[in-house]
């Protein structure tokens, strides 16, 4: 447990919270401002929008609506919470100061637990934050649309907390690629590049491949973890879509291999 | 306080294509200061570093009071050490640094000022530690290894970045905490500070021991004939009449100096007025650590 306070510690004393914190703040601003715009086109479609899609209609739910904006600001939420937590290991060996951690703790194991863990409540404030605000400015556009608050619709809590294990999953990701990528520079980027990459890449050529071979393909938006965990926030299952579940079990699966990958190394890795 | 001894076994270290420390067997008692000296690239840090459980030996132990660092149990509370003067984060202020490692290590808050104080950096404590210089940075340092009040210290060239004035101030810390009978070990490559520094040195070279022991005696033991420098305004007269001395071997030096080898310093005294030879300078020369040193070290430093 010290080891935690010792690691909430290190977080709090450096600026990269408060400066990650501004970032994520403007990139949620620009997020709602597009959910804004998505509300607007699902509640009242364009003219001529073919009415009998069904995964078309299951996103116009007042719920799943709803559940959009409560979490807005997912995307890059999750990707900053990653980011905090790949800094958090490679700070250490940016400054050398791996030295004295584990010259203080000689159980690496400790440190990495501890680390995931610290990396983990910072992800889970993430969300507490953006979650806030969420609360402050959805009702308001849903209120422009003349669509209920929906706060009393199960599927709408569902979305707020499975967007709150996304962020605690997408902390201990982000620890584990550290370990994996000492290198500051090489690890952010890396796992940056993975993150948008991956979403665009992985949306772009799971839908090709839907479209020639069959909506089956579209199962596999699991395997690509940013696509795993906007699953996570649909509210409802969406038709067409792997259930949500299965989302968060491979976000879980993944997380716990990079945890594992990560300890594993840095209990063998010399410190020089 | 007894228990606080270092020893070390057999201790390797290979990398990939380089032997760093090959089979490495020393041991530092407490109550004293302990030099630990190479030139660069001698392993000296990679073996500190495996004492400290920060690189894997190859084969071989080392051991602090008898266990593993690793297995210690309240490992600040037993050692505490100064590997390398930049190791904290840039945005964080000195107070802070020290905060982290007490929190890790169950210390209390307040060890942090006190350790502060002691090394003189209150007034630094809440600047950013790429405000400080490196002579700051050793001192901050020197603040976190002293944190648990640890009965075996391990330094890793603290007087690098240090001014004449804070050599001076590290010397007498250290030697009073081995006063205390705390264990005190220091890896550096300046000697004359060690030579009045250290009361043991323990010299390598390539990842081999070369010679370990009390100062006086590693000194001593490479000194096989005396050396005597002699100044005289008569040198003829005085290789005269010290030709007639069994073992004498002398060596004009210019200037009037003649350096004589076989021979005491009394002894050449008294053939010198036996002989009616002014004297104007009778000194024996002792080698000092650094001569002993760079004989026991030559042809070993460099690149390998």
């Amino acid at each position: 447990m010290r080891l935690v306070r010792s690691e909430l510690l290190k977080v709090r004393t450096v600026s990269t919270w408060w400066v990650f914190g501004i970032i994520a703040l403007v990139l949620w601003a620009l997020a709602t401002g597009v959910n804004w715009i998505s509300t607007a086109v699902l509640v009242n479609p364009p003219e001529g929008t073919p009415n009998d899609d069904a995964q078309f209609n299951a996103v116009r739910e007042a719920a799943n609506v709803a559940a959009n904006l409560y979490t807005s600001g997912q995307f890059f939420g999750l990707m900053i919470v990653m980011l905090i937590g790949v800094i958090v290991v490679t700070n250490e060996f940016a400054h050398q100061t791996a030295t004295t951690t584990f010259l203080t703790t000689p159980r690496r194991t400790a440190v990495i637990l501890a680390k995931l863990a610290a990396a983990g409540i910072v992800g889970l404030l993430f969300w507490l934050g953006t979650t806030l605000l969420n609360f402050l400015v959805a009702p308001l556009i849903l209120g422009l649309y003349d669509v209920p608050s929906q706060l009393g619709t199960s599927a709408l809590w569902q979305a707020i907390l499975l967007n709150g294990l996304a962020y605690l999953i997408w902390a201990v990701i982000g620890v584990g690629f550290g370990v994996l990528i000492p290198s500051q520079l090489a690890g952010t980027i890396t796992t940056s590049a993975l993150y948008i990459g991956g979403f665009f890449a992985g949306a772009i050529v799971l839908n090709l491949l839907a479209d020639k071979f069959g909506d089956w393909w579209n199962n596999l938006q699991l395997i690509v973890p940013p696509l795993a965990s906007g699953l996570l926030v649909t509210g409802t299952d969406l038709p067409g879509s792997p259930p949500r579940w299965s989302g968060a079990a491979v976000l879980i699966a993944y997380a716990l291999v990079a945890g594992v990958i990560g300890t594993l190394i840095t209990r063998k890795r010399d410190i020089s | 306080m007894s228990d606080g001894e270092i020893v070390v076994s057999g201790l390797t270290k290979r990398y990939k294509t380089l032997l760093a420390v090959d089979g490495l067997s020393f041991s530092v008692r407490p109550g004293r200061v302990t030099g630990f000296l190479g030139p660069n690239g001698a392993g000296k840090t990679t073996t500190l570093r495996m004492l400290l459980n920060l690189v894997t030996p190859t084969s071989g132990s080392a051991t602090i009071g008898g266990s593993r660092y690793a297995d210690l149990r309240d490992p600040l509370r037993t050692v505490g050490a100064v590997l390398e003067a930049s190791s904290a984060h840039k945005g964080r202020t000195g107070i802070n640094h020290l905060r982290v490692i007490c929190a890790a290590a169950g210390l209390p808050k307040k060890r942090a000022d006190e350790v502060l104080e002691l090394v003189g950096l209150t007034p630094a404590a809440k600047r950013k530690f790429k405000g400080y210089s490196l002579g700051m940075r050793q001192r901050l340092g020197i603040a976190a290894a002293m944190l648990g009040d640890p009965r075996v210290l391990i330094l890793d060239e603290p007087a690098n970045g240090l001014d004449p004035e804070g050599i001076r101030w590290m010397r007498g810390l250290l030697q009073g905490l081995a006063r205390e009978g705390r264990t005190v070990l220091v890896s550096s490559h300046l000697l004359s500070e060690m030579e009045l520094l250290a009361d043991d040195v323990v010299i390598i070279a390539n990842g081999k021991l070369l010679r370990q022991g009390p100062m006086g005696e590693v000194v001593t033991s490479m000194t096989t004939t005396a050396h005597v420098r002699v100044r005289t305004p008569q040198a003829d007269g005085l290789t005269a009449a010290l030709s007639g001395l069994p073992g004498a071997t002398i060596t004009p030096r210019g200037d009037n100096t003649l350096l004589v080898t076989g021979v005491e310093a009394p002894a050449i005294g008294k053939a010198a007025l036996a002989a009616g030879v002014e004297l104007h300078e009778l000194t024996p020369e002792r080698p000092d650590l650094e001569g002993v040193f760079l004989e026991l070290t030559a042809g070993k430093a460099g690149i390998r």
